[in-house]
């Protein structure tokens, strides 16, 4: 499909209510449709533009994009240790080749920063981003020290490659399976105390300032992070973050009755750490990400400790986004941290308005969306909203003026 | 996103009674003090000749232990015989059921043998719970300690060590000495102990093995043995484990017995009619003195005795709780 024309839409922030899609690209607002095009009336349903996923798992990239493409995603950065894994030019064609096969939101691969993850070598990485990678990651495994994190940020500043860290002091979260706190005490869960990330993050910080080299945090989950990353930012480090989605919505207190749904990395933390997530949404200094993980049910259900981590989010991001409407947080926040941010952090553009790429998702927010286990797209149906209904309801997702969701 | 969550909902049936024994937290007053009951009505028939009550006539008791323990197995044993119950013993090490069989498989394959009550040990906290919750509803489970979380017939076993030996548990002051971070045993104890109306429960140790969240669960934190043990009536000691020191969470055990090991001298701080109590096994001479193990205040040996009668409780309780959900059930 080269032209696709979507009329009586009520598009945010603007007055127009048509789209005209052509070879990708939004040729104009409040035009007629031209003959011979498809056209789709999307009888008072909200437009905007297609979400921009800074981080998911993806077991089996076809699923999993069109998981996407469900939740209102029109590209999804793929994290390293999807299947297959993101190690050589060849595993990226082939991840290339599988999104656009599916048809679905766009796969954008992250390499792997160090080679196997290992956390010691240099991954090849500017073949990687050569052929096609938009950035590097080394998915929640460590690097190994302090001197190859320099290095790695050192080589990545010389060819201009964005880096995707997580921070955890693997010595502080040993073993933990939770936030330290009195919930985690009560149930006698190892805990991962807030240190283990602010140590690692401040680590990241000082050599990303050394270095110059362009960082994006992947998933904090700190109060006391959102307040080093807005220091550093101040401090005209090139640097940005990104929460999970679920840290803005849940906290420790999901864990009592060891529900292993709520078992994720990082881990859910405290209503207060929770409040400074949320506020730093709303300043417009965190991206969210999806942290998208999926599981077989057989996964999830062992002990507490042995249950894999991680919550299907894919299929259901942008209605669980408009949760945080219950927040205070407004639809304008809302997309600045999903696609604007995004955007920014991966070199892309954005918004809706002429010569833009057609990156566009019709969202009805009065209907429900069932959740039940036919209803993800995704492998794993491991989410907390599974046998629930949650308000709102993508009806049509564009990605790169191409329909790559479409409610039936 | 609120998420209310309350362990009764698991552990009790719609009338309130026990069906698994899984945590002491949240339990009432008054099931609490009904267990206490119950088993102070078995030890009169543990006093007898001829020690077996029909209660369990015909049912099958399974002993599932992912973890060794040789003590608290056979008390279980011991107890189900006593209840006349068929008793299955099976230790599996956590090795056995990694190797492809996973702990579903195992537990409805039991199910499947007509088993009506797990006894269960498990090296991860919240095992019991995710057994009752998800595996198999319809079969008893008593929790025989689940990693840190809870060993609840522990915990009730020193309660009525307390009730028998103090009269009651309302208004003592109770000292939990050791590895309280790592320690099912101290955080049951602290909800009963809570529940039951003790005036002060008080958690001492250095900072490696006393969280400073315990104060969330209502016990009173203490770093040293002067102020933590001053006109204590209980004095519960806890094991030390080897692996502390190599964790770097104590230098020694010389060390760990000169500041924290229960000596006459410090037993002395408490009130003069202080009980020393302790779950055994016990360390003589890294936690406990031999000379305060073995004397007068001890009621070391007591409480291994209260466990089968404790244990008798628990599992009749939670059979007949079963039983009524199911006849329940039935008649709707």
């Amino acid at each position: 499909m080269t032209s696709l024309h979507i009329s009586n839409c009520r598009i945010h922030n603007s007055d127009a209510t048509s789209v005209s899609i052509e070879n990708g690209v939004i040729t104009a607002l409040d035009s007629e449709a031209p003959a011979s095009t498809d056209t789709i009336n999307a009888k008072g349903a909200l437009l905007l533009p297609g979400l921009i996923d800074l981080y998911s798992k993806a077991n089996n990239i076809s699923s999993e994009a069109k998981a996407a493409a469900h939740g209102g995603i029109s590209m999804m950065c793929t994290s390293p240790d999807s299947k297959p894994m993101a190690e050589a030019p060849a595993d990226i064609k082939s991840i290339l080749s599988a999104s656009e096969k599916a048809g679905a939101a766009q796969v954008l691969p992250l390499g792997t920063l160090t080679s196997e993850l290992k956390g010691e070598q240099l991954a090849n990485m500017h073949g990687l981003i050569e052929a096609g990678c938009v950035a590097l990651s080394n998915g929640r495994a460590p690097i190994k020290n302090s001197l190859v994190m320099r290095r790695l940020m050192e080589y990545a500043a010389t060819h201009n490659i964005t880096v995707f860290l997580t921070p955890q002091d693997q010595a502080l979260a040993a073993n933990g399976l939770m936030h330290e706190g009195p919930t985690a005490t009560r149930l006698g869960l190892a805990g991962i105390p807030e240190t283990a990330e602010t140590i690692a993050l401040s680590q990241q910080i000082l050599l990303a300032e050394l270095t110059g080299c362009k960082v994006h945090i992947s998933h904090i989950s700190c109060a006391r992070s959102v307040d080093m990353i807005r220091d550093a930012k101040q401090r005209e480090i090139n640097i940005s973050a990104d929460a999970a989605i679920a840290n803005l919505l849940y906290t420790d207190q999901a864990v009592n009755g060891y529900n292993s749904c709520y078992f994720v990395e990082p881990p859910l933390r405290s209503e207060q750490d929770r409040q400074a997530l949320l506020a730093g949404v709303k300043e417009g200094l965190l991206a969210i990400s999806s942290n998208h993980k999926a599981h077989e049910q057989a996964d999830k259900k062992a002990t507490f400790a042995d249950a894999e981590t991680g919550m299907s989010i894919l299929d259901t991001f942008l209605p669980m986004l408009m949760l945080l409407q219950d927040e205070g947080i407004t639809v304008t926040e809302l997309l600045n941290a999903v696609t604007a941010l995004p955007a920014q952090i991966l070199n892309l553009e954005t918004g809706i308005a002429i010569g833009k790429p057609a990156n566009l998702v019709l969202f009805n927010s009065e209907d429900n969306q069932s959740c039940s286990e036919p209803d993800f797209l995704s492998c794993g149906s491991n989410s907390p909203v599974l046998n629930q209904s949650i308000r709102g309801k993508v009806l049509l997702t564009v990605s790169n003026g191409t329909i790559a969701y479409q409610q039936d | 996103m609120q998420i209310q969550y309350d362990p009764n909902q698991v552990q009790l049936t719609k009338d309130g009674r026990l069906k698994h024994f899984l945590t002491t937290e949240g339990l009432s007053k008054e099931l609490l003090t009904e267990i206490l009951d119950t088993a102070d009505s078995f030890i009169s028939t543990q006093e007898r000749a001829v020690k077996k009550v029909p209660l369990l006539r015909g049912k099958t008791v399974v002993n599932l232990f992912f973890e060794n323990s040789t003590r608290t197995r056979s008390t279980f044993e011991l107890a189900a015989k006593r209840l006349s119950a068929d008793i299955l013993n099976l230790d599996i090490a956590r090795s056995a059921t990694s190797k492809g069989e996973t702990l579903m498989d195992t537990l409805w394959n039991l199910e499947a043998m007509y088993s009506d009550m797990f006894v269960v040990r498990h090296a991860h906290s919240g095992a019991a719970h995710f057994i009752a919750e998800q595996v198999t509803p319809g079969v008893a489970i008593i929790n025989a300690g689940d990693g840190r979380h809870a060993h609840p017939t522990q915990a009730m076993l020193d309660m009525l060590t307390i009730r028998r030996h103090k009269g009651q548990i309302e208004g003592q002051t109770v000292a939990i000495v050791g590895d309280i971070l790592h320690s099912r045993v101290a955080r049951s104890q602290i909800h009963a102990l809570k529940t039951l109306g003790a005036k002060e429960v008080r958690v001492v140790g250095p900072a490696t093995l006393v969280p400073k969240e315990m104060a969330d669960m209502g016990a009173k934190v203490h770093y040293h043995m002067e102020t933590g043990l001053k006109d204590a009536d209980v004095v519960i000691m806890l094991r030390l484990q080897k692996e502390r020191m190599s964790d770097a969470l104590l230098p020694s055990e010389g060390e760990y017995f000169k500041l924290y090991g229960l000596t006459e001298e410090k037993l002395a701080l408490a009130k003069p009619d202080a009980i020393v109590m302790h779950p055994g096994p016990i360390n003589r001479g890294v936690e406990i003195d031999s000379a305060v193990a073995d004397g007068q205040q001890s009621v070391i040996l007591n409480q291994v005795s209260y466990g089968i009668a404790v244990r008798m409780a628990v599992m009749s309780m939670a059979m007949s709780g079963q039983q009524s959900e199911r006849e329940q059930e039935a008649s709707v």
